[in-house]
């Protein structure tokens, strides 16, 4: 009687358990709403996404009112698990091996290799609760030659459809081109959103998208400031950073201006970086340092998604120079000479700032695509004198391209940093 | 029952039982010939330390080399490496492969594989940031990774897994390396990891998979060619949007007919087609003699700025303003444009092999009507695209 008992109880445990994990996984569709237009509904409510490309700061991403992360692979299933704690869902990337990192997508073996073990990371993801939309490739497109990543691209989004019917299947290009969605229309019609990685062409997505007959919605995968793809170099080929504040003035009008106010098409989008990274520069696209610390870029996020400032807001550089030249010139310098870096910035309320300042060699790269690069070791930096608007320092002595950064910090260990590259010769 | 009878149960009994104990006979005799995998005489490339020959065994901040005795797939122990990129460019190991002897795999090469035994300490990888590189003589490597299809399980665990890696799979042709003439394996790590690896040998191995063709361009090397043929390679042209410039009928094929409206001309003031399907057309043999032509109805010339695009290379895009040199009245109101390839600046520098799309600009706000795109023969002065006797 009491196995039996046991038996019982085991079997209502089962189900119940049987129920819950069934009732987490989201029921994520496109629908179109009276107005006519797109909207992403998740477990049959309107979501739209305000998201970032992000691995961790979770905390603070979903304080500032995201609702969503983007990874571009399914190589740290850790991160749904953590995205789902803190309630934000997943946009996640299938890793589709662009040609440019030695792919050929003319060799079936690697090709049908590929696919298949893609395929089994579809099955282990598709029921993960924080599973939003998969993501099938990003930037496969970016100086390829060969259009048959588009048959790749629609194999597996064909066999999520066959197994996954509650997430809505996307592929990230870079840039938007009328060859590129006449390809994705024509070879991939499984996929049921374009998502675009696009910096300096964010300015004419939309209407772009329009006039390549994308009749589908879109999501703005990856969106900031202007790449340094797109950055005016001196003529050492450096590449000229603005400073923070002038990016998160960018920022804040593209999502303002562009992203929110597309209803129609733009299901919402993801910034980029919510961390940081090494691309040109440590602080091009990151809206942390290196040290963890955020950047007035996190506050502008929250402006954007929440319609307010933080409490606590960064301080905000918005000017730098060297000599009385701003960062937009080009700065040549003798070596072992005195030369003054003065910075403009915003205190936004707060009292007492810290400031400090680094100088590095320059970090050459012909790295693409958001292809891993390597960051330079510092260098030791002789200050010759400060002030509360910058410092007088010596150059070196060694002959060569330098960048100097200056970062002020507040009270909280909020951030701003701008940089300016020189040549000493 | 009849001795006859008798003598043929016996004789019946006897064979069907003899059967059983049949020799076999060969025709032949047995086969001497062996194969070229038999032939080959360095299948083993690592079995234990002691054994086999490796480089670059010593330790750095970026990887951590270790001969471990414990939990071996075979011989007295393997290989356990540890490693981390980030202060290092390369981080890799070499087998000393038959002590260096050049080996010649193109007896085996579409028959035969690497085959190794890989493990993890905990946990479970669908591929690791690994790479199999073969150099030859000359310093020339090919390389390939991993393959999920020849992944034992589709997984790296705590198990001793077998992976294999074709020779087929190598880039040896791209990379012109002589697979003749092999001095050794190198394995390249990327990122950061924890492997146990052991029992590199070479086995037999079918690959049945091909390398197949690219087919996604199209070649032109005779006039005259109809281009932007459809609809659906046209873009610019969306009534849900704009009707400053929507497609026509005026013409044999393909035609727009524009009328920018002032105050949304500059948001559609702009389309562009395909020459071919969006395919990479190669107009590479006949550029030098090409001209693009169209058809143009309108009440007075238009102003219209001509643009191609090549899908890649240094110089991806070229330009001209067409003005009246380069139309000819045919009939009252009906004009003829006339673009030879050679007068578009820079046209020396553009990849003429790939070429991607043509796109035209509208300036003018008077209504008109283009099309019956076409690119013929030119032999003229490009400068005076009209002056030319054969148009």
């Amino acid at each position: 009687m009491e196995r039996n008992i046991n038996l019982f109880v085991s079997l209502v445990f089962g189900m119940l358990y049987a129920l819950t994990s069934q009732s987490q996984v989201g029921k994520v569709e496109v629908t179109t709403n009276a107005a006519g237009h797109f909207e992403l509904h998740r477990n049959g409510v309107p979501y739209y996404i305000k998201g970032a490309g992000a691995k961790d700061h979770f905390d603070l991403l979903a304080k500032s009112g995201a609702n969503s992360i983007r990874i571009w692979s399914t190589n740290n299933g850790s991160f749904l698990d953590s995205a789902h704690q803190h309630d934000l869902t997943v946009a996640l990337g299938l890793y589709v091996r662009p040609e440019r990192s030695g792919m050929d997508y003319n060799d079936e073996y690697a090709v049908k290799g590929q696919i298949e073990q893609l395929k089994n990371e579809i099955l282990k993801y598709k029921d993960h609760p924080a599973l939003l939309v998969w993501g099938i490739g990003n930037e496969v497109d970016l100086r390829y030659s060969n259009f048959k990543v588009w048959e790749t691209i629609e194999t597996l989004a064909k066999f999520i459809k066959e197994v996954d019917p509650n997430h809505p299947t996307m592929t990230v290009i870079a840039g938007v081109d009328p060859s590129k969605v006449y390809h994705i229309k024509k070879h991939c019609p499984s996929i049921d959103i374009l998502g675009l990685n696009v910096y300096g062409s964010i300015e004419n997505a939309g209407a772009n998208l329009r006039k390549f007959n994308w009749d589908k919605p879109y999501i703005i995968s990856e969106w900031g400031v202007n790449g340094p793809f797109e950055a005016k170099t001196t003529s050492w080929k450096a590449k000229i950073e603005p400073p923070n504040g002038v990016k998160a003035d960018q920022r804040k009008r593209r999502y303002k201006e562009l992203i929110e106010k597309d209803k129609e098409r733009c299901l919402g989008s993801y910034c980029f970086l919510w961390g940081q990274k090494q691309e040109s520069t440590a602080t091009w696209h990151g809206m942390f340092l290196s040290n963890g610390k955020p950047t007035e870029a996190v506050d502008v996020m929250q402006y954007c998604w929440m319609g307010e400032w933080p409490t606590s807001r960064a301080p905000s550089i918005t000017d730098i120079h060297l000599d009385a030249k701003n960062w937009q010139k080009e700065h040549r310098v003798a070596p072992s000479t005195n030369v003054t870096l003065s910075l403009d910035y915003e205190k936004n309320n707060n009292k007492n700032l810290e400031f400090s300042y680094l100088l590095f060699p320059e970090a050459f790269s012909s790295k693409i695509g958001g292809d891993r690069q390597e960051t330079p070791e510092k260098i030791s930096l002789e200050i010759i004198e400060k002030s509360k608007s910058g410092i007088i320092f010596k150059t070196p002595k060694i002959k060569g391209a330098y960048r100097i950064f200056a970062y002020i910090k507040n009270f909280h260990g909020q951030c701003s940093v701008a940089n300016i590259p020189f040549l000493v010769e | 029952m009849k001795l006859t009878a008798q003598i043929a149960l016996g004789a019946l009994v006897y064979f069907t039982m003899s059967c059983g104990s049949m020799q076999d006979v060969r025709l032949y005799g047995p086969s001497k010939s062996t194969s070229a995998f038999e032939k080959f005489p360095y299948k083993i490339l690592f079995t234990s330390s002691e054994e086999d020959g490796l480089w670059g065994l010593k330790n750095n901040a970026c990887k951590e080399i270790s001969f471990e005795t414990t939990n071996s797939y075979i011989g007295k122990d393997h290989l356990h490496i540890k490693w981390n990129e980030s202060s290092c460019k390369y981080i890799g190991i070499g087998l000393k492969w038959g002590n260096y002897k050049g080996k010649n795999l193109w007896p085996i090469l579409a028959t035969a594989a690497i085959e190794l035994r890989v493990r993890i300490d905990s946990g479970a990888l669908s591929n690791v940031p690994m790479f199999f590189i073969l150099e030859d003589y000359g310093g020339n490597q090919c390389r390939t990774k991993i393959n999920y299809l020849d992944l034992e399980g589709g997984k790296i665990d705590t198990e001793w897994r077998r992976i294999r890696i074709p020779f087929q799979a190598f880039n040896y042709e791209k990379r012109g390396v002589n697979m003749g003439n092999i001095k050794e394996l190198r394995l390249e790590f990327q990122r950061k990891g924890d492997l146990h690896i052991d029992n590199i040998v070479i086995v037999p191995h079918t690959h049945n998979y091909a390398h197949t063709e690219d087919t996604f361009t199209k070649i032109f090397d005779t006039h005259p060619i109809q281009i932007g043929e459809g609809k659906e390679y046209w873009w610019g042209i969306n009534p849900k949007y704009s009707s400053n410039i929507q497609f026509g009928s005026s013409f044999k094929n393909e035609s727009v007919i524009v009328d920018l409206d002032a105050s949304k001309k500059k948001a559609w003031d702009t389309f562009g087609f395909s020459p071919y399907q969006w395919l990479r057309v190669d107009l590479s043999s006949i550029y030098t003699t090409s001209a693009i032509t169209f058809k143009v109805k309108a009440a007075e010339l238009p102003k219209i700025q001509a643009m191609l695009f090549a899908y890649s290379g240094k110089k991806r895009k070229l330009q001209k303003s067409l003005n009246e040199n380069h139309f000819i009245e045919r009939e009252s109101g009906v004009f003829e444009a006339y673009l030879p390839l050679k007068s578009l600046v820079g046209y020396e520098d553009f990849r003429w092999d790939v070429l991607k799309e043509i796109r035209f600009k509208i300036m003018s706000d008077e209504p008109f009507e283009m099309g019956d795109f076409r690119l013929i023969e030119f032999r003229g002065n490009p400068k005076k695209p009209t002056k030319w006797r054969g148009i």
